[in-house]
């Protein structure tokens, strides 16, 4: 006679035999299958639950600071992560925290997500917490991401303000930058030894405003730089001159722009043959040759039916 | 003299009952044939309604595919739409006798697919109910607007084209039909009354008729012509691969001319052998017709060359993904079929005397004709799905169309009304000009009397030269005489 406990021993057996054999038969829930799609087994419906867990790509960020010309200021941190032909690649759907200060006093200002070119951009407020010399410090970091391992930029910079000084009426279409930064008594200061390059907005991007165009400012925190006079212009001669500071070590990245009247004036030729499809109305020619066309024809259908109504009355009359 | 008006008296009797013995009937087979067209177009309309209350998101279409099935069918019906300005009316412009018992077929054809077609882009549309505001609100610089203005003057043409030929036989069907007992009578009455607008056939009426009909002829050639070519237009006017031709125009008008008049053979062989016109629509007609099908094939096949070719001589960046997808890529079995199928391979039947008898030509068109509608789909759908701006950052689903049931549904039910609307009408009118007909069968019999009376002539001539010959002693031989004499 078996035991109870032989009994359950071979249940349990003759169940893992079975289940091998549909394993075997089927494809099965074994062997590195990443879909979860249901697949069916005998009529039955049964998830494949036991995903293989994916390795988190190593991930690295690159934090900028922008200072626009309206004053506003955001931060872009760059995510890039190792692909399949382990090379670094955008990462998208990476989650960035962005957080202010150091230390224990580390706050949390915001947290996002990466998009398709594997950026997250987060606008700052005024209120940033600052230190002593008036400096500020942002961190972004990569925590328990399921797709990318941990990753931390820091950059500690300093609020710079860029002045841009021009005269319409300047012949010498001289352009003038003051840059200046804030001391511990909170007053302006001018910096020295600045790199500034200045250009002129164009429809696609920037264009360097001539040779020479990258100075640095001297003790005053001045630069000048005099553009061309033959520089293109709007309709009516407007330009923006535009004045970056790029990828600075202690302040970041800054711009000032202003628009002037130091361009020639745009002559544009009047198109003869605008997009129609764009215009408000029809050009003539074309309402002429399709009323005269179809108003031909339909005049003739008119004509027609004036025949046919004749070929009625004549019954009629008769 | 007498006999002769007694055989044709009889003769035109016979052709009238032969053309009116249809409309007197609906036996078994029609009912059942028109039932089963009725599921089919109930089916379609429930899937209409669906499509309507669901949004478009129910078809296969999507961002990219947006014209899929429905508008080409919508080329393929305004392309059979020409069948009638072809047979009709270029044959009638050039006065080939062998029109006559065809044309009322062809115009019923042109009638139909335009009605048909006409609604394929309103069924497109996610929104029909603001159909109006196109009108209304219409730009006169847009192809779109040339295209409503061009069907709605053609679809007016060809109903005044259909119904001017149409008058004598209503007046026919109303002074005879109404006597023999006949279901919907009192209807049937008042619609011919009605249709035959006071027809007595007094020597006026003839002579507006024939005038009204003259001018419909010379007008109704170009309206068709401009009609498919503002069809390619809302093609070929669009920046898109594939689609920037020149040679779109009058690729449209072959293309279509060659499909239509296979449907229009397809028609011929249907009524001939279900309303037993084998009298009068003879093995001739097929043959003559099938001439012109296969004349109108080779165009369109050097037309295709012409579109196909050239760009793919350059292959250009995104025209060659697209020529590349059609050669060798996911279009390519169709492309080819296309191609070889139902172009080469009825160049080839047609070429010889018996691919031009009934049955092998049947076959042909029938092979035409879907081939053209193929084609129409491969003209509409490999375009959008090769845009100038890649497909990207949309689900995969989106980047392939192939049509779903619903439109599946809703075609197959537009053909059917196609069958429906043609079986109606083959229920309620005759299928052939019964005045040409009969026209025709009287000038055929007036050739038949003068080349007897100039054989008759001849014989006399012979005989008398003999006489003047033997009384002569054999100087002058009668043949030579006659040969100089005539």
């Amino acid at each position: 006679m078996k035991t109870k406990s032989t009994i359950n021993c071979m249940h349990f057996l003759r169940g893992i035999a079975l289940a091998t054999t549909f394993t075997v038969l089927f494809g099965g829930s074994t062997g590195a299958q990443n879909d979860s799609k249901p697949l069916l087994v005998c009529g039955v419906a049964k998830t494949q639950e036991q995903e293989p867990v994916k390795e988190k790509s190593e991930a690295t960020i690159g934090l900028s600071y922008f200072k626009k010309a309206d004053g506003s200021k955001i931060a872009v941190a760059l995510i890039k992560a190792k692909n399949e032909q382990r090379k670094f690649a955008p990462a998208k759907n990476a989650r960035v925290g962005f957080y202010a200060g150091q230390g224990k006093e580390q706050k949390l200002l915001q947290s996002l997500t990466t998009d398709m070119k594997g950026e997250a951009t987060l606008t700052l407020s005024n209120n940033l917490p600052l230190e002593e010399d008036h400096s500020f410090t942002i961190v972004a970091r990569i925590e328990n991401d399921p797709l990318y391992q941990d990753a931390e930029e820091k950059i500690h910079l300093k609020d710079v303000d860029l002045k841009l000084l021009l005269n319409s009426d300047d012949t010498a279409r001289r352009a003038t930058v003051f840059v200046t930064e804030t001391d511990k008594d909170g007053k302006p200061v001018p910096v020295k030894g600045v790199e500034l390059k200045f250009y002129v907005q164009r429809m696609f991007g920037t264009m360097p405003g001539g040779d020479g165009y990258t100075l640095s400012t001297n003790e005053k925190g001045e630069a000048s730089f005099s553009y061309p006079k033959k520089l293109a212009g709007d309709a009516t001669g407007l330009i923006t001159v535009v004045v970056k500071m790029e990828d600075n070590d202690q302040f970041g990245n800054a711009v000032a722009e202003t628009p002037v009247k130091w361009g020639t004036v745009l002559a544009v030729d009047k198109n003869p043959f605008p997009r129609a499809l764009w215009e408000p109305s029809a050009p003539m020619p074309l309402v002429l040759t399709i009323c005269i066309l179809f108003g031909g024809v339909w005049s003739i259908y008119a004509y027609i039916f004036v025949q046919l109504r004749k070929i009625k009355t004549e019954k009629i009359n008769a | 003299m007498t006999n002769d008006n007694f055989d044709l008296k009889k003769e035109i009797a016979i052709l009238e009952e032969d053309c009116l013995r249809p409309t007197r009937t609906f036996g078994r087979s029609t009912q059942i044939w028109v039932g089963a067209l009725l599921v089919v177009i109930g089916w379609g309309l429930y899937c209409f309604i669906h499509q309507l209350s669901h949004g478009l998101g129910v078809t296969a279409m999507r961002d990219y595919v947006s014209w899929g099935l429905y508008i080409s069918t919508f080329v393929f019906f305004i392309g059979i739409s020409h069948s009638g300005t072809l047979v009709s009316a270029i044959l009638r412009i050039t006065k080939q006798e062998w029109r006559r018992p065809i044309t009322r077929s062809a115009e019923l054809l042109t009638f139909v697919s335009l009605c048909f077609g006409g609604i394929q882009p309103i069924i497109d549309l996610g929104r029909p109910d603001r159909i109006a505001n196109l009108v209304i609100f219409g730009r006169l610089q847009s192809p779109l607007i040339w295209d409503i203005i061009s069907i709605c003057t053609y679809f007016a043409g060809s109903t005044v084209f259909l119904f001017l030929p149409m008058i004598p036989d209503m007046a026919l069907c109303r002074d005879r039909l109404t006597v023999v007992d006949s279901r919907f009578k009192r209807f049937k009455k008042w619609l011919y009354t009605f249709m035959a607008i006071g027809w007595t056939g007094t020597k006026s009426q003839w002579h507006r008729l024939e005038k009204t009909m003259n001018i419909m002829t010379i007008v109704i050639i170009p309206v068709a012509v401009s009609v498919h070519t503002v069809v390619s237009y809302i093609f070929a006017m669009t920046l898109r691969p594939g689609w920037d031709s020149t040679v779109f125009g009058p690729y449209f008008v072959a293309g279509a001319l060659y499909s239509g008049s296979a449907c229009v053979i397809l028609g011929m062989a249907a009524f001939r052998k279900l309303y037993h016109l084998e009298k009068y629509i003879t093995p001739r007609h097929f043959d003559l017709i099938g001439r012109v099908v296969l004349a109108l094939t080779l165009i369109y096949a050097y037309l295709n060359l012409n579109e196909y070719w050239i760009p793919a001589y350059k292959m250009a960046t995104a025209e060659g993904h697209l020529l590349s997808d059609l050669f060798y890529g996911s279009y390519s079995k169709v492309f080819w079929t296309c191609q070889f199928g139902t172009v080469l391979l009825p160049i080839l039947i047609m070429s010889f005397p018996k691919g031009r008898k009934i049955g092998p030509l049947v076959v042909t068109c029938i092979i035409i004709a879907a081939g053209a509608w193929v084609k129409r789909y491969l003209i509409v759908v490999p375009t959008l799905l090769h845009p100038f701006m890649p497909i990207q950052e949309v689900p995969a689903a989106w980047s392939s169309y192939f049509p779903n049931y619903v439109e599946f549904s809703v075609t197959a039910a537009c053909l059917a009304g196609i069958f429906l609307v043609i079986t109606l009408f083959s229920k309620i009118f005759p299928m052939m000009a019964v005045w040409e007909v009969a026209e025709g069968i009287e000038l055929d019999h007036d050739k038949k009397v003068a080349i007897e009376i100039r054989e008759e002539r001849v014989i006399t001539d012979e005989t008398e030269l003999a006489r003047i010959a033997t009384l002569k002693n054999g100087q002058v031989t009668p043949t030579a005489s006659l040969n100089e004499t005539l």
